[in-house]
């Protein structure tokens, strides 16, 4: 800790490691946004409801919204930045963009995050399943319908069925 | 304007390209206000009032002054020498002149009204310290319902009104008194709409930078309305238009909330011009739900004279909608739109509407996406009404009131005029995709075994695009025209803008599509540039579904314009005495001879840069360059129509309603790109659900809000909203370039008009009625309670 109440923690964001100086009670979401200038993590309520902050911690969904970065100090980070590809969308970015899953995409970096961790536990989910595992995360565009399908068009595509698509924009 | 729509050659406009903006969006690189970078900005926060209803006696602000980080703290005495209050006093019968100064001095007037602004350098820190500013209050008695707020001796809200009416209107066509007197039966039917409020999933929020030197400001706010802002906030700093900017970043939702200049907004501008310094705010989630901008709460009467087969002679409405305690738009505003346009598509001349709308404490009313919504469950409540009354079938009390193809144009009482619409024909659509006949018959037996199960039509009749001639007749203040620019680079790279700002929709693809259509270009080479007032030409913004008719439309016309020019330089540069017989296909020439059109070796890209570089050679009397502007005043008013179908089941027991089905087939003209089209059928549907089922902001009779969290006011998710079917059933408008009508707000009508009819037609049997929305689990259940169904 230094005179400014701040204390110096090691996160590993996207594979790449950073030392912060953070005051404790800093959430994870504004480290991320505002320290490390990591935006596609959106903030949308702050009370832990909506999902838009998701990111992952060690591979799990967590809010970033309801977390101290101070709590984690030495664990993995996941934000949507760590999804892109040099060479294009992974399956779950190109089937919410084939299906319109998208539409303001202040929520999208949540889902994607939920999903792309979803879908590595659940490779072959229900409809039901996903609409049950998506009522996490909050849209006030689409009304569901269109990240429903990409989600389980993705689903099809990771599993290595076809989707008639090159993932390659 | 003319109709010589051909869509059926169109190459670009209705082309399900997927949208443009997706890119950035899911790769995280969406840049919202807060994504904004601003060097040594500071921060904003707002401290807000627990009262509902009081009157400020002293404001403490030494504390906060003291405490770390803080750089000012305001109250509204310092902005009041800093900015203009808002007036607002439109010529309109019946409506008083309102006004509020940009933060309250003398009263505060709901739960969540800001009395003090603490600026810092952080935002951790100024909410610190908006906790040290100490505020003394006297309490005064609130106003929490439209019955108290219209009771005799109520508090004033305003107490430069006579009372809390705020706005009174009436109109009478035809003889509706004479009609109810012959008629044979009268159907009185009542219907109340929560108080709702629009929930963008991104906060409102805005950044100023002002520049001493220049003596100007850039105002970064997530805006529909860039243009329309501007003026306003220029007028309120006292600066010109020339010393402001406003720049729209990509918007995370919007729905009618983010067209007003709100009064945060309008402090961190005069702060950050008074400070010298950039100063942000964002607002949190709970005031979002608290102080933002509600919406709807209305209640309406109707009163329809019916002969004993159903025939409606005539109609009486009356509205009154609770508009909270501040007034940012005209308070007739909405509530008379709804009486204007309620007769849809029934033949019904004898026509009487009582419009009123009334303050209480709550926060101010403005249009949510679809603010005319109840309009439809209205109307369709009323004819069910009917039917159950006169033990008529629904379906058949709607065929016999309902206008036929032949009828159109038809002027409804009320003046207004529709045409190239058809109800008849998307009604009868989405009967026959769920086999109506057989519907009756699986509902009977389900009856038998105590499953109750209901099926909800509503036609809409959505009015979109409101133009001029619409506000000048309605006596609402306002221009229904939209502008915009094309530009040929001297590469032959199209850029394009318009006074739109989308916040959402996917505005950069379908007005691509639109400019592609009108020039000859594949929709990939045009970029839109939207957002920015020093870039964008004047135009009024997103609104009341105008986004295509108005945007598109006018876009495409410009687009025209710049294909003329590139054609008449064209035929010069191909030695041709005209450009008659040339067209332009994907950026490139081609040239008609025997009916057959052939390539000619020309492209745009060759065009542009004689344009450009090389006028001399151009035709005789032509100005060099390829730059083009439009303007475009829409009709009145665009209809788009739609039949909603909606089946569900409802659990007595429990009170739930499950939405089994639910179809659409839906009219909306021209559609300029099919994904997009479609995207915003589902969206405007579910947000039309939501409301029906579950979203209702809360105050207490103290007028405590108790909706703070999105824990308390409670959004759907993906386990609640059903999947839609949809039957595309468009006919283009003749009236406007392009065939294009407006949607995206009649799925909000047509859902709470059809949820609300299947969730009646599933109580049939318990002789019970819902009225009050949200259809709450609870609300069903105190409806069913203690009945006993009857076959």
């Amino acid at each position: 800790m230094d005179g400014s109440g701040k204390i110096s923690i090691a996160l590993k964001v996207n594979g790449d490691s950073h030392e912060v100086m953070v005051a404790p009670r800093k959430l994870l979401s504004d480290v991320l946004r505002e320290d490390l200038r990591l935006t596609g993590t959106h903030v949308g309520c702050e009370q832990g409801v909506c999902g838009a902050c998701t990111v992952l911690v060690d591979g799990r969904p967590a809010r970033s919204c309801l977390t101290f970065a101070v709590q984690m100090d030495g664990l993995n980070i996941t934000t949507i930045e760590g999804f892109n590809r040099e060479d294009g969308y992974s399956p779950l970015q190109q089937a919410l963009h084939e299906e319109h899953g998208l539409q303001c995409g202040f929520c999208t970096p949540g889902i994607i995050t939920t999903f792309e961790a979803y879908l590595v536990e659940n490779p072959d989910p229900t409809e039901a399943e996903v609409r049950e595992a998506l009522s996490g995360n909050l849209c006030r565009c689409t009304g569901y319908q269109n990240i429903v399908k990409g989600i389980l068009k993705a689903a099809r595509v990771m599993r290595g069925g076809s989707s008639g698509e090159a993932v390659a924009q | 304007m003319s109709n010589d729509v051909k869509t059926e050659n169109f190459r670009s406009i209705g082309k399900p390209v997927p949208r443009k903006e997706d890119h950035r969006f899911l790769t995280g690189n969406g840049r919202y206000l807060d994504d904004i970078e601003i060097p040594g900005a500071l921060h904003a926060c707002f401290l807000r009032t627990p009262f509902a209803h009081a009157r400020i006696l002293s404001i403490d602000t030494e504390g906060a002054q003291k405490a770390p980080g803080v750089v000012a703290v305001v109250t509204g005495r310092d902005l009041a020498e800093w900015t203009t209050p808002l007036r607002l006093a439109p010529p309109i019968e019946g409506l008083h002149p309102t006004g509020m100064t940009t933060l309250p001095i003398e009263k505060i007037l709901f739960n969540g009204d800001p009395v003090a602004c603490v600026v810092a350098t952080d935002r951790y820190l100024a909410e610190d310290a908006a906790e040290m500013v100490f505020v003394d209050y006297e309490p005064l008695e609130p106003v929490a319902s439209i019955e108290s707020a219209l009771a005799e001796g109520a508090p004033l809200i305003d107490e430069s009104l006579p009372s809390n009416l705020v706005s009174h209107q009436i109109f009478s066509a035809g003889d509706p008194k004479g009609a109810i007197a012959r008629a044979d039966r009268t159907v009185e039917c009542f219907f109340s709409q929560g108080r709702q409020t629009h929930v963008p999933i991104e906060t409102r929020g805005c950044a100023a930078v002002w520049d001493e030197g220049r003596q100007h400001l850039t105002f970064h706010i997530g805006t529909q309305v860039p243009h329309p802002l501007r003026t306003q906030l220029a007028g309120r700093l006292k600066l010109s238009e020339s010393q402001v900017t406003v720049v729209s970043p990509d918007v995370g939702g919007g729905f009618g909330q983010k067209i007003a200049l709100y009064r945060e907004e309008l402090t961190v501008a005069a702060l950050a011009r008074h400070l010298k310094r950039p100063v942000r705010w964002r607002e949190d989630r709970m005031e979002n739900l608290l102080a933002a901008s509600h919406a709807r709460e209305d209640v309406v009467r109707t009163r329809a004279a019916v002969t004993n087969d159903g025939r409606v002679l005539g109609l009486e409405m009356e509205i009154t909608e609770d508009f909270g305690a501040y007034c940012f738009y005209p308070a007739n505003y909405i509530a008379r739109v709804v009486a204007m346009i309620l007769t849809g598509p029934y033949c019904i001349q004898d026509y009487a509407f009582d419009v009123k709308a009334v303050l209480t404490n709550k926060c101010g009313n403005g249009p949510m996406r679809a603010p005319m919504s109840i309009t439809s469950w209205v109307m369709e409540g009323t004819m069910d009404a009917i039917a159950r009354e006169l033990n008529l079938d629904p379906i058949e009390v709607r065929r016999i009131n309902m206008l036929k193809s032949e009828d159109y144009p038809y002027r409804m009482a009320t003046g207004e005029v529709l045409e190239d619409i058809t109800p008849r024909e998307t009604m009868e659509t989405v009967l026959e995709a769920i086999g109506y006949e057989d519907f009756r018959r699986r509902q009977a037996e389900d009856w038998a075994h105590s499953v109750y199960r209901g099926l909800g039509l509503c036609v809409v009749v959505e009015p979109t695009t409101y133009g001029s001639a619409f506000y000048k007749s309605a006596g609402i203040p306002g221009s229904g025209h939209e502008s915009a620019w094309v530009r040929i680079e001297p590469s032959g790279a199209v850029n394009a803008s318009v006074g739109l700002m989308g916040t959402g929709q996917g505005y950069e693809t379908p007005l691509s599509q639109a400019v592609a259509e009108g020039l000859g270009v594949d929709p990939a080479q045009v970029t839109l540039h939207l957002g920015n007032t020093d870039i964008a030409p004047y135009g009024m913004g997103s609104r009341g579904a105008r986004g295509g008719t108005a945007g598109g439309s006018t876009l495409y016309l410009a687009a025209r314009d710049a294909q003329t020019k590139v054609l008449a330089i064209a035929a010069n540069m191909l030695n041709l005495n005209t450009p008659g017989e040339l067209r332009l296909v994907d950026g490139r020439v081609e040239r008609q001879t025997g009916g057959k059109w052939d390539d000619v070796d020309l492209t745009l890209t060759d065009v542009a840069r004689q344009a450009y570089l090389d006028p001399t050679n151009l035709p005789e009397g032509m100005e060099p360059g390829l730059e083009f502007h439009k303007s475009f005043d829409p009709p009145p008013m665009t209809y788009s129509n739609a039949s909603h179908l909606c089946e569900v089941t409802v659990d007595p027991e429990t009170g739930r309603t499950m939405i089994e089905r639910y179809i659409i087939a839906e009219d909306c003209g021209t559609v300029l790109n099919s994904i997009v089209v479609e995207g915003q059928q589902h969206g405007a549907t579910a947000l039309g659900i939501s409301g029906t089922l579950y979203e209702e902001v809360y105050y207490d009779e103290s007028g405590q809000n108790l909706t703070g969290s999105l824990a308390d006011y409670l959004l759907p998710t993906a386990c609640e909203i059903p999947n839609f079917e949809i039957i595309p059933m468009h006919t283009p408008n003749r009236r406007g370039p392009a065939g294009i009508k407006g949607m995206a707000e009649g799925g909000v009508m047509g859902a709470i008009g059809a949820v609300s009819n299947a969730i009646n037609d599933a109580l049939a049997p318990f002789g019970v009625v819902a009225e009050t929305q949200p259809f709450t689990p609870q609300r069903i259940r105190d409806l069913v309670r203690g009945k006993n169904p009857s076959g």
